[in-house]
């Protein structure tokens, strides 16, 4: 459909063009010369010779100058003997020529004293071999044009189509190595979970391929979790625009894990730990943390994470039990932080995440490459650790009656606002019923009303024709 | 850390009876994000073919070689990238094989 539109539309274009063009010239003689309808015809093969030279001639002027000077002696002794029959074809000709250069090509003066002083009788013969050495010169110029966009593109193309295959298998191999270290027989995830992979039975592929740069993970069968879904987001290889863009952009490969809690295994818990500035901008943005937590600072008198890392809690309470002796001498505390802990992005625990499922941790990483997959064995060493520490968590009675209150504030702000969406969306139809209502009286009662008018007319006639009457009368 | 823990068998945290099959979240298609270089490559496709420009068509092609690499949906987005593609093509094809351009040599 658009195909034919957009070509009827140029054919029309071209058409009117060429019209315009013939139009233009035939008015040009006939301006000049009213009484030669004999050499109208001719005027018109003449006009398309002249059609056909001036376009080479703007381009390519010294090639034609050089070949007009070369054929200029030659046609001199043939059309001097064809002067009587063709001198009422010069006249036309070398007006038309003037014609055409003075409106079409005002800055082309150079192609105009040759041909006009060098007696019109050329006019009509080079018209024969200037096609031929318009054709001369056309294959002149054909060899001189540049393909610089068609190389500069197809060799781009090429490269990307080769960037493509070469990075959809970089992304595959990476995931792949993840899940031989991580989730295959004998790893971390084996021992925890009991089903591992996507899909159902013994053989089930452990990776869910989603797009060339995400992939999944999932876990199930375990105390204190329903599952966990690792989703891996890799840089975007197989692009290479993207690619190039990341250049300028720097860009990480990504893991998540997301841990789905059982209601009864997690506590009033919301806690979050980040790098300084990644922390202040959750605190603001993350619905839970900005409602119920706040940054904690550091605390004195006991170790803590390092300086690079702060803590968002609801209590320092909270904090200091979840950041644990073993996990800061592992990860987070000063001398493991440079060695294991750099790959670590942000980790988030929450009773009220928003989203489908309320109880999650959500742990996010960066992937090393494929090499270096044994860097990040203590960062997922966290999340089974986490995920027991969390199952078996309970808050101290101080600080749960904290966030008992700011729990059910929420919980009843959250009632009122269903409440009010409800009677919204009952006061919505209850205006939608109305308008139907009245929409179908009055469409019924449309044709009463036309009945009405028209006796009202009717009557109105009667009262105005007797008025009608006098008036003549008088 | 707790590596201890999972080599004993008393101490397994594995609960085969609480294992759940994955089931894949269903994204709704705003959620989804703008197919950029698809736009794009139908906007350059459009000015190659109305102001006959070779490189907008050029460049035209090569974004819609990129939206075809980063489609994730095939029975979606292919529709939208068709289009696109016709788009570019069509202007190549006029650009190359149409009358030449007034004004300029092609």
């Amino acid at each position: 459909m658009n195909f034919s539109l957009f070509h009827l539309l140029f054919l029309l274009s071209l058409l009117i063009t060429h019209l315009s063009f013939s139009r233009v010239l035939a008015d040009s003689h006939f301006e000049g010369f009213d009484a030669e309808d004999d050499e109208t015809i001719e005027e018109e093969i003449l006009d398309h010779h002249s059609i056909r030279s001036p376009p080479v001639t703007k381009s390519d002027s010294h090639p034609l100058t050089d070949l007009e000077t070369q054929t200029e002696p030659d046609p001199n002794p043939v059309p001097a003997s064809d002067t009587p029959s063709q001198s009422d074809l010069q006249k036309p000709s070398a007006t038309s020529f003037e014609y055409w250069d003075e409106d079409e090509f005002e800055g082309l003066p150079v192609e105009q004293p040759p041909p006009e002083p060098a007696k019109d009788t050329e006019n009509a013969t080079p018209n024969d071999p200037d096609p031929k050495t318009t054709a001369k010169s056309q294959d002149v110029t054909v060899s001189k044009k540049s393909f610089t966009v068609e190389i500069v593109c197809g060799s781009f193309l090429i490269v990307f189509v080769i960037n493509y295959f070469t990075g959809k298998r970089e992304n595959e191999n990476l995931a792949l190595a993840w899940a031989a270290k991580f989730a295959t027989k004998g790893s971390i995830f084996e021992k925890n979970f009991s089903l591992l992979g996507v899909g159902e039975g013994e053989d089930s592929p452990l990776l869910l391929k989603e797009g060339q740069t995400v992939f999944k993970f999932y876990a199930s069968g375990r105390r204190y979790c329903q599952g966990l879904l690792a989703t891996m987001e890799l840089k975007s290889r197989h692009d290479l625009i993207s690619r190039l863009f990341n250049l300028v952009v720097p860009c990480k490969d990504e893991i998540t894990f997301e841990v789905y809690m059982n209601d009864e295994a997690m506590d009033q818990v919301i806690f979050a730990v980040a790098k300084k500035k990644a922390a202040k901008g959750m605190q603001k943005e993350v619905r839970d943390l900005q409602r119920f937590a706040g940054l904690v600072p550091n605390p004195s008198g006991r170790k803590w994470v390092v300086d690079e890392l702060s803590v968002i809690s609801e209590s320092k309470e909270v904090a200091g039990d979840l950041i644990t002796e073993a996990v800061l001498e592992q990860v987070f505390g000063d001398k493991a932080y440079e060695k294991y802990g750099k790959n670590f992005i942000s980790m988030h625990f929450s009773d009220q995440h928003p989203g489908m499922h309320r109880k999650m941790l959500v742990f996010k990483f960066a992937l090393p490459d494929a090499n270096n997959m044994a860097d990040m064995t203590r960062l997922v060493a966290l999340v089974p650790y986490y995920i027991d520490l969390i199952g078996r968590y309970k808050l101290s009675s101080q600080a749960r009656s904290k966030t008992e209150t700011a729990r059910v504030k929420a919980a009843q702000e959250a009632y009122k606002e269903l409440q009010n969406a409800r009677q919204e969306a009952l006061q919505r139809k209850k205006a939608e019923k109305k308008k139907m209502l009245e929409e179908a009286e009055a469409k019924l009662s449309a044709e009463a009303v036309r009945k009405r008018e028209a006796k009202e007319r009717a009557r109105q006639m009667k009262k105005g024709m007797p008025k009608m009457k006098m008036t003549r009368a008088h | 850390m707790s590596h201890n823990n999972n080599t004993s068998s008393a101490n397994d945290p594995r609960q085969p009876s609480s294992a759940k099959p994955y089931v894949a979240q269903p994204v709704s298609q705003q959620d989804l994000p703008v197919d950029y270089s698809g736009f794009i490559a139908v906007v350059f496709g459009i000015a190659g073919v109305m102001f006959r420009y070779k490189l907008s068509s050029w460049l035209a092609i090569i974004f819609c070689a990129q939206s075809l690499a980063n489609m994730k949906n095939v029975e979606n987005d292919l529709k939208q990238i068709s289009m696109a593609m016709m788009f570019a093509i069509m202007g190549l094809v006029t650009n190359y094989f149409g009358p030449a351009r007034p004004g300029t040599q092609s």
